[in-house]
């Protein structure tokens, strides 16, 4: 809730206006029945017509008012309320960027995404209501009281009454409502978990006719939603009646006391009673405010959750980023200043949550021009280790140096851009080929795209397509072969000239001789630059400048292929596996 | 499950959208209210029990609405009159009483129905989803396609529990309050109807214009959500690349164009209840203007007055409401109109009639001048024919865009060929049932799609009533076994979405002891080996071999050691077969498959 209201306070005065045009129109509202009673008690019983048409003149005045502020508040309200929806939609969206790889791992993108788009809505649509209805009611609430006590004092302590139990009633409502609508939420989670879980392994379903499976899952998640949707909304049907209740009781009192009272006043009774119904719409919306209140609330809550996690490298980052920024002006070099050496000094590194380390004691130095292969069985951590060097993680112990400095005192920013990655999975976005390409350069050349292109091989196969460059591809790239997605990521990093290449076992989906082509353009092209290559093929490692065999996160050889093939048994274990027996 | 809820589509609506419409290229047609509302009606079908029983608390809780009034308005002059009121008030309260009763069931039932019914529409949604054939996902963005899950549903939902019951009540107190107001003055009754009338005038221009804003209003939302979907999911490439900026920029664009259009749609619904609002207010005035000079004349008595105005403000309370539930109602409909686009997608092919059964095929498979293009226009297979006998191992190698992932598309009926046919145990693939042709293959493809459930689970997928001990068997074969024990709870642990905590390669080891539980007649690898490491791979082959004996397999690998012993291996070049045969034949060949081979067996010996 505070969340909502600090939003609120970045358009106070749009707020305000809104506020203020609604109480304008409410005011309208409650005017018509005190003139109305007096059309009864000074027109109708003195029997003048003259005071009737006046206050009837009156009246039309004050409804013609009422108009005027109903329009501009919901211009108000509308406008207001979608404002903050964007502007709390695009902070999510920003804080989403700055935060760590671990942070989202844990806070799942599947959810992430469910806050910005659903519970978005959710928060923007309480706020409308609260500009229109939910600051309407207690203004009618109070101002029909207040009416009514003006009119008929003596009724005082029964309007005391029925907004006491009134007020208890609301309150428990929301007690026993909120936790329930806070499992609904979770719930919806869920359901979009399964649908985004099928959507992404369709082929798998198909193939395996686990449809009947994926609907069974889909019904349950949707059968829980729908429970605790009944479960939140029959809070509801319990409260919101007895509330119409009290208000209608009050009623029966405020008539019962009225009889021992002087009947000439009796247009000013009904007022009373006029009033008695509009506090009874008035309480009426209360309840159906407090239901949006309630999501609202929760919504809030979980975006709120994402507004304040901590980035994960910022916390050891920051203080010393900090410091950077303020007194060393030159960490934020340009990647020109790079000059590509690298290393690894006693590096471990843990998952958040799991329970073993995935890197132990790392020791290695890598110089500018050299290529590093990395091999090591499935799960050894060779991907964790390359990931510490743009530092989509920290190392939990010891140090990453980039040419001799702590890559954590660097800025991250101008890091990543001497460094590129290409990732095991390519990952292509909606767009064109070559919108994808300048991922790695914005203001490359088409001369530069194609070249690029060419040393990636990707070349022939783009240029076979309809449009070429400018063919649209689906989401993730879906029109592509994987051969293909992976010829384009590769494309997309060579574009960006860096000074740190990792190749992170991208070429797997390419043939033997696509590869070795691919692998010797990077090579003429690598001058200087130093290449991180890993890979599951000895063929591809076995040329380079050193050779790293990882095995459990430890490092069990060192070296150059000759090297290894000495003195380390993992790696001749490969070798023979691979080379030797490759018929098997 | 729910098969007779999902009406076949109309013939006109199933033209328009064929193999040529894209994402984002919605096709524009005058959006039929009447007609999507009737489909609503139809799809909950079997889910109405309990619609009698709301109806007839609409109708009393209606009563009240009509009941009171007159009671009070007979109180009010009996305190005129200096008359007693104590009965007249223990009638009112018996209202009262009777009316919370009603509403409280009314609300308590109309949850549950409401949710139910909404229930039903999500998973017939998801049922008719899943039977779409590959392509519609291909071409969708999944972002989309889930708003449509549960935005839109949502939106009905809404509709559907919070509006309907209400709807009914005031519709059973429009008519109840009318007949009273008539009873007491038809002059009055008269000047109110004008009031009504001008509110419903108006509600049809308003609901004109937002109807199109909503349904705008819907598509720009699926396409933020899109994009907000595919940023956050690819993170680390967004991140690796620093095209944060961009990504944000793009976000930006569609967040305020969604803010620009659904402001306009709200503003311009929400005109409705301030205006009628003001009308009400207006004929309020005409009324206490009028009835004061009635009363004047001595036509009607105080305490009528009294019932007439509280009457009046019931009277047009629900005609301010049915304009709002109106309102929630182009949402709905909107909404509804993007769930049945889904339900008009023409779904994978029904089995013909008569479709075969296949229980034990034998694995003949035949390839008869098949072509094949995922856009007509340019051809990815252009003629392949290939025999293969049951029992043997086929490879298919190329480079890279050659076309083998299409031919597996082809063979599981991902995708159908254009032309010419693809023969198992010599019937055309689409003779026989879908199902069973599916399960008759064993796949490994490139994707490793892990679901967010146990790793045993993972595994059985598609057979769910495995015991552990086969699931086990499988890991072991795959050579899967050792580093699932080493899991913090072993075949019990709970893997996130995508198996994120395993490496590449140990996911593609769970999706192989997938294919190996399923013991599939035919066997498809699909680049299946690529990403894990040698030492695994010995093991995977070896148990390869192991299941693979007396199959029908395709396996599609780069390393060309690795199927030298197929008993066929095809090259495929340009969308044809360039050359065929054994790999000693192949080398004698010496022809494109020779030069690759050597390639890549020189570059290992160096």
């Amino acid at each position: 809730m505070k969340l909502i209201v600090r939003y609120i306070s970045r358009h106070t005065l749009l707020f305000l206006a809104g506020i203020a045009f609604l109480s304008l129109e409410a005011m309208a509202d409650l005017l018509q029945p005190a003139f109305m009673a007096n059309i009864v008690d000074e027109g109708v019983k003195q029997a003048d017509l003259g005071q009737i048409l006046r206050y009837g003149t009156i009246m039309l005045g004050i409804a013609l008012l009422g108009a005027v502020g109903a329009v501009m508040r919901n211009f108000f309200a509308s406008y207001t309320s979608r404002l903050i929806g964007k502007e709390m939609r695009s902070d999510l969206y920003r804080k989403v960027q700055t935060l760590s790889f671990e942070n989202i791992d844990r806070l799942q993108p599947a959810s992430i995404i469910t806050r910005i788009t659903n519970d978005v809505t959710q928060i923007q649509d309480f706020i409308n209501g609260c500009m229109r209805i939910m600051f309407k009611a207690p203004i009618t609430c109070i101002g029909a009281i207040l009416l009514i006590m003006i009119q008929v004092p003596s009724q005082i302590p029964i309007m005391v009454i029925i907004l006491a139990v009134c007020a208890f009633l609301i309150l428990c409502n929301m007690r026993l409502g909120y936790p329930r609508f806070g499992i609904r939420q979770t719930r919806l989670d869920r359901l979009n978990m399964v649908s985004r879980e099928f959507l992404a392994s369709i082929r798998v379903v198909k193939a395996f006719g686990a449809e009947t499976h994926e609907s069974e899952k889909f019904d349950r998640a949707s059968g829980d939603l729908s429970e605790a949707g009944i479960a939140a909304m029959r809070v509801m049907a319990v409260f919101s009646p007895l509330i119409n209740l009290t208000v209608n009781l009050g009623t029966v009192v405020l008539l019962w006391r009225a009889q021992y009272r002087d009947a000439a006043q009796i247009g000013r009774l009904m007022a009373s009673v006029n009033y008695m119904t509009q506090i009874l719409f008035a309480v009426g919306m209360v309840s159906n405010i407090l239901n949006t209140a309630v999501r609202a609330a929760a919504s809030a809550e979980r975006v709120r959750e994402i507004l304040e996690e901590v980035p994960v490298q910022q916390e050891t980052g920051s203080k010393v980023r900090g410091e950077a920024a303020e007194q060393e002006p030159g960490e934020a070099r340009r990647e020109s200043e790079y000059y590509g050496q690298v290393e690894f000094r006693k590096v471990s590194f843990c998952y958040a949550g799991a329970g073993m380390e995935s890197l132990k004691d790392i020791n290695f130095r890598a110089c500018p021009g050299e290529t590093i292969g990395i091999i090591g069985p499935t799960g050894s951590g060779k991907s964790t280790l390359v990931n510490l060097i743009p530092r989509f993680y920290d190392a939990t112990a010891g140090q990453v140096l980039i040419d001799g400095r702590d890559v954590i005192r660097m800025d991250s920013v101008s890091l990543r851009r001497a460094v590129a990655v290409v990732p095991q999975k390519a990952l292509l976005f909606t767009g064109t080929i070559a919108e994808n390409l300048r991922w790695g350069r914005q203001d490359a050349s088409p001369e530069e795209l194609r070249q690029a292109a060419e040393t990636a091989c990707a070349d022939d196969f783009v240029d076979s397509m309809k449009d070429g460059y400018e063919t649209l591809l689906g989401q993730g790239g879906v029109n592509l072969s994987g051969g293909q997605k992976q010829r384009l990521a590769l494309a997309r990093a060579l574009l960006r000239d860096p000074k740190i290449l990792i190749l992170d076992d991208c070429t797997s989906a390419l043939d033997a001789a696509t590869e070795a082509k691919v692998l010797e353009g990077i090579r003429k092209q690598s001058q200087g630059m130093t290449v991180f290559l890993i890979s599951q093929r000895i063929s591809t490692v076995m040329r380079a400048d050193q050779i790293l065999c990882l095995e459990e996160g430890q490092i069990q050889g060192l070296g150059t292929h000759e090297d290894l093939m000495k003195t380390c048994a993992t790696y001749q274990n490969i070798y023979h596996s691979q080379i030797g027996g490759g018929a098997l | 499950m729910s098969k007779p809820a999902m009406t076949p589509p109309p013939a006109s609506m199933k033209g328009g959208i064929g193999r040529g419409m894209m994402r984002g290229r919605p096709v524009v047609k005058p959006k039929d209210m009447k007609g999507t509302l009737l489909r609503l009606w139809r799809m909950t079908e079997g889910k109405r029990k309990g619609f009698g029983w709301i109806l007839i608390l609409s109708a009393l809780s209606s009563l009240t609405a009509v009941l009171s009034p007159l009671v009070i308005g007979n109180a009010v002059t009996a305190i005129d009159c200096g008359e007693p009121v104590a009965m007249l008030l223990v009638v009112l309260m018996a209202v009262y009483l009777g009316d919370w009763l009603v509403r409280f069931l009314q609300q308590y039932f109309m949850a549950s129905i409401g949710q139910h019914v909404i229930h039903h529409i999500r998973t017939s949604l998801f049922d008719a989803m899943r039977q779409l054939p590959l392509s519609f996902f291909d071409r969708h963005r999944h972002g989309e396609l889930m708003s449509r899950l549960t935005n839109d549903v949502d939106n009905i939902s809404t509709t559907i529990s919070d509006s309907m019951s209400q709807l009914l009540t005031y519709l059973f107190s429009i008519a109840g309050i009318f007949i009273m107001m008539v009873k007491l003055s038809p002059v009055l009754t008269s000047i109110s109807l004008i009031g009504a009338g001008l509110v419903l005038l108006l509600t049809r221009v308003v609901t004109k214009q937002t109807r199109k804003l909503f349904t705008e209003q819907q598509k720009i939302l699926g396409k933020l959500n899109g994009q907000i979907e595919e940023s956050i999911s690819g993170f680390h490439v967004v991140r690796a690349f620093g095209m944060e900026p961009e990504m944000t920029a793009q976000f930006e664009q569609y967040n305020e164009e969604l803010r620009r259009v659904s402001t306009r749609a709200l503003i311009w619904s929400g005109y409705l209840m301030p205006v009628t609002n003001v009308i009400n207010n207006l004929s309020f005035v005409a009324l206490a203007v009028i009835s004061g000079v009635m009363a004047l004349n001595g036509r009607i008595s105080i305490g009528m007055i009294s019932s007439f105005l509280l009457y009046i403000k019931r009277f047009s309370r629900p005609f301010v409401e049915i304009a709002n539930v109106y309102n929630h109602f182009q949402t709905a409909v909107a909404g509804a109109e993007r769930i049945f686009e889904i339900f008009d997608q023409p779904k994978e092919p029904d089995d013909v009639p008569g479709a075969l059964p296949l229980s034990a095929p034998k694995g003949d498979v035949e390839l008869r001048n098949v072509v094949f293009g995922y856009q007509p226009e340019t051809p990815i297979l252009k003629g392949i024919s290939l025999k293969i006998a049951a029992g043997t191992k086929t490879a298919i190698v190329g480079s890279t865009g050659a076309g083998k992932t299409t031919i597996i598309n082809l063979l599981t009926r991902f995708y159908d060929v254009d032309c010419g046919s693809i023969l198992l145990d010599g019937h055309d693939l689409r003779e026989y049932r879908m199902r069973d042709l599916r399960n008759a293959f064993g796949v490994v493809l490139q994707d490793t799609a892990l679901f967010a459930a146990s790793v045993r689970s993972n595994i059985s997928y598609g057979h769910p009533d495995v015991p552990i001990g086969s699931v086990v068997e499988a890991a072991k074969a795959a050579g899967a076994d050792a580093f699932i024990r080493r899991l913090p709870d072993g075949y019990d642990t709970v893997l996130t979405q995508g198996g994120l905590e395993l490496s590449q390669g140990e996911r593609q080891l769970l999706t192989i002891a997938r294919a190996v539980l399923a013991d599939a007649p035919i066997l498809i690898l699909d680049e299946a080996t690529s990403s894990v490491d040698t030492m695994t791979e010995q093991k995977i082959r070896r148990a390869m071999l192991k299941i693979t004996a007396g199959r029908t397999s395709f396996i599609i690998a780069h390393r060309l050691s690795t199927i030298r012993d197929s008993d066929l291996i095809v090259l495929i070049e340009d969308g044809r077969i360039a050359e065929k045969g054994t790999h000693e034949e192949l080398m004698k060949l010496g022809g494109r498959y020779a030069e690759m081979y050597r390639t890549q067996m020189g570059e290992e010996k160096k």
